[in-house]
């Protein structure tokens, strides 16, 4: 699925470091904005002083050190994580409309998360990422066998949709048995960067680290996947390897996500897309430009989400969903006929 | 199973062709469906022996001895009862109808943005303006926002030709954002009615009267009876466009009615108890086992299949766990997904 851009800079590596690096500046303001706006805006000097010349007196400046730069960097993450395992589950089921939250992966992790807090007691928040990875590798077991082996994208899209209903009714059900559980959870089932903090995502760390290395060791194998899995075969690749290796990848990637922050859809779906408009290079450019575009995109969607009804907040995993539905639906237009 | 002649039943135009086996699927249903019922009836926070339903049942609603037996079940348990089978038998029905315009054997209302569309509109209803709607004009709300997304979506996969392809697709996308508004409104809105809202929303038969009863019951007259008789273009498009249109079938023409058909029995459910999305696939999935495609036998195998499992489902959910209840649509999607899934996994022709 190849697109036939012409403005490949593949072979032209000073132009995509040159596009890597506005878009790195962008990101940057966008950071700036995302630090000076919010339920309390402030002037643009303070928030450069509370960075720069940080004064542990002020209060604005606490707010800005303590609060929001915490959130900008789980906003950051998150994005680009998301956006790393999009280009994977998108590559290794050669599906461009796999995303982890439309295959159901992402409310596995939710579900087993939910169902971690509030049934198992003496649960706290180490054991939280194992519960997502078990999550997420029920459901991408379960997505797979429905997604039967040939090659059939709607099939596998299709399935995904079910076992995300399935895992997202027995969340209710989790949810319906424990009142008081609802009301503590509702706001981190939607997806809320808000309530995460730092110190979670440092503890995801390791398991994130480990499932980017997982992924950029694929890459070589990725670039020969794209002319088919024949093809691929044909030069070498082991493609059992690719795909459970893969998988383990997206697995430990969204889990941490979902782990951290909720489950936050469409991220996945929509970043390498938007990264293939210009990017039709190997998988090493295409997974450059997803990090700092899916960083883009959800520091962009947490700024919406707190700016957007102030002095309340929509929860960011709304904000994408309402931003990636319409691109899911204008990419099917497109592409299906 | 050549073994069996077929035999025609032939009325009008209309003519049905069925085998005898057939015929003891539909009387094992409905054996399934009576025993179901006696379950549901006898058991319950106050639990009565099936002479006492019996009796009940015939008895006037003066005093004595069975008065509270009949009490109990006029108002509460017959209303849910016959609520539970009329749910499942229209969920089940929308769900065939859509399993075979889109030759999908994983379409269903729930999937493709018509039980999402219909619960957003009954969501805002319920936790914006509680009381605004009057119960009985509820199934309107729902239909609203079914119909609304129905239109949606098929416009965007009439583009061109038809495809059902992109039909699913673009419903798949459909829902994810309805959710998205669902869910703004169950996070932001008021604890307490987002309570009742969720226990609506998971399929729930809790607060059944006569009136929804009604509602339902002409619902599914004016849409799941008509869409019973469709079986022949059903059977037509099941062959494909070319040789539907070969035979003389508007493809344009029977697909809007039959979809409009398949929202209207998707809504008035919807309004009564929620989203079940698992109805609408494993219903019309345990018809097929027994039957294959032939629509004729198909569709009321379907609508008895479905009525069974949201009975039991709705019995299970409210004397499992009690005094706490489980609404009927979780409870079907509990037990009735790993089925459901095991079922497809194994049936390799599915993969087209």
């Amino acid at each position: 699925m190849s697109d036939a851009a012409g403005l490949s800079p593949a072979r032209r590596p000073g132009l995509s470091f040159a596009g890597l690096g506005l878009l790195g500046l962008v990101l940057l303001f966008t950071a700036f904005l995302h630090l000076g706006l919010g339920a309390k805006a402030l002037d643009w000097a303070t928030t450069w002083q509370a960075l720069f010349q940080y004064d542990p007196t002020d209060l604005d400046h606490a707010v800005v050190r303590d609060s929001r730069l915490a959130r900008l960097l789980v906003a950051v993450v998150v994005g680009a994580v998301l956006a790393v395992a999009g280009v994977l589950i998108q590559a290794i089921t050669d599906n461009p409309l796999a995303d982890p939250g439309i295959l159901g992966i992402n409310g596995g992790a939710a579900f087993f998360v939910v169902a971690g807090l509030l049934m198992v007691p003496g649960t706290d928040f180490a054991y939280l990422p194992w519960y997502a990875f078990l999550g997420a590798v029920s459901a991408a077991v379960i997505v797979a066998l429905l997604g039967g082996r040939a090659h059939n994208p709607v099939r596998l899209t299709l399935a995904g949709a079910a076992v995300a209903a399935l895992f997202s009714a027995m969340t209710a059900t989790v949810l319906l048995l424990d009142q008081q559980g609802l009301d503590k959870l509702r706001h981190w089932l939607t997806g809320a960067i808000g309530a995460a903090d730092v110190s979670k995502l440092l503890q995801v760390t390791p398991y994130l680290v480990i499932g980017l290395l997982l992924a950029l060791s694929q890459v070589r194998s990725l670039d020969a996947h794209r002319l088919g899995a024949r093809a691929a075969a044909g030069l070498g690749v082991n493609i059992l390897r690719l795909k459970v290796v893969g998988l383990a990848a997206v697995v430990l990637l969204s889990g941490s996500v979902v782990a951290v922050a909720g489950p936050i859809g469409f991220v996945g779906l929509v970043v390498p897309h938007a990264v293939r408009l210009v990017v039709n290079a190997d998988y090493r450019w295409i997974l450059g430009y997803s990090v700092i575009v899916g960083a883009l995109l959800v520091v962009l969607a947490d700024l919406l989400a707190r700016v957007v009804v102030r002095p309340y907040e929509i929860n960011t995993g709304i904000v994408t969903a309402m931003i990636g539905g319409p691109l899911f639906i204008a990419l099917v237009i497109r592409r299906v006929k | 199973m050549k073994w069996a002649a077929p035999a025609a039943l032939r009325l009008g135009e209309f003519s049905l062709r069925f085998r005898p086996l057939d015929l003891g699927w539909i009387l094992l249903t409905t054996l399934g469906l009576f025993a179901a019922v006696l379950a549901a009836a006898t058991l319950g926070s106050f639990p009565l022996g099936w002479q006492q339903v019996w009796a009940g049942l015939w008895q006037p609603s003066g005093s004595g001895e069975g008065a509270m037996a009949h009490q109990v079940l006029w108002q509460l348990r017959m209303p849910r009862i016959l609520a539970a089978m009329l749910v499942g038998a229209c969920l089940s029905l929308a769900g065939v109808i859509l399993q075979s315009l889109t030759r999908n054997a994983l379409a269903a209302p729930g999937l493709i943005g018509v039980e999402a569309g219909g619960s957003v509109t009954m969501l805002m209803s319920l936790v914006l303006f509680p009381g605004l709607v009057p119960v009985y004009l509820l199934p309107l709300t729902a239909l609203a926002g079914g119909l609304v997304v129905a239109v949606f979506i098929l416009m965007l996969a009439l583009r061109g030709d038809f495809s059902p392809l992109r039909l699913i697709l673009v419903g798949i996308g459909t829902t994810a954002m309805l959710q998205a508004v669902s869910e703004l409104l169950l996070t932001y809105g008021d604890i307490d009615r987002v309570e009742s809202a969720l226990m609506w929303l998971g399929g729930s038969l809790h607060k059944v009267t006569w009136t929804e009863v009604q509602v339902l019951a002409l619902w599914f007259l004016l849409a799941g009876v008509p869409a019973m008789f469709a079986f022949r273009q059903l059977n037509l498009l099941q062959l494909g466009p070319a040789v539907a249109s070969s035979r003389g079938l508007s493809q344009r023409r029977t697909l809007a009615v039959l979809l409009l058909a398949s929202v209207m029995l998707t809504s008035s459910a919807v309004a009564t108890a929620g989203t079940m999305v698992f109805v609408g696939l494993i219903g019309p999935h345990l018809a097929r086992q027994c039957c294959g495609d032939r629509h004729g036998i198909l569709l009321p195998l379907a609508a008895l299949s479905g009525a069974l499992l949201v009975l039991i489902g709705d019995t299970l959910g409210r004397w499992v766990f009690a005094p706490l209840q489980l609404p009927a649509g979780l409870v079907v999607a509990i037990v009735g997904a790993p089925y459901f899934i095991f079922l497809i996994a194994r049936r390799r022709e599915f993969a087209n």
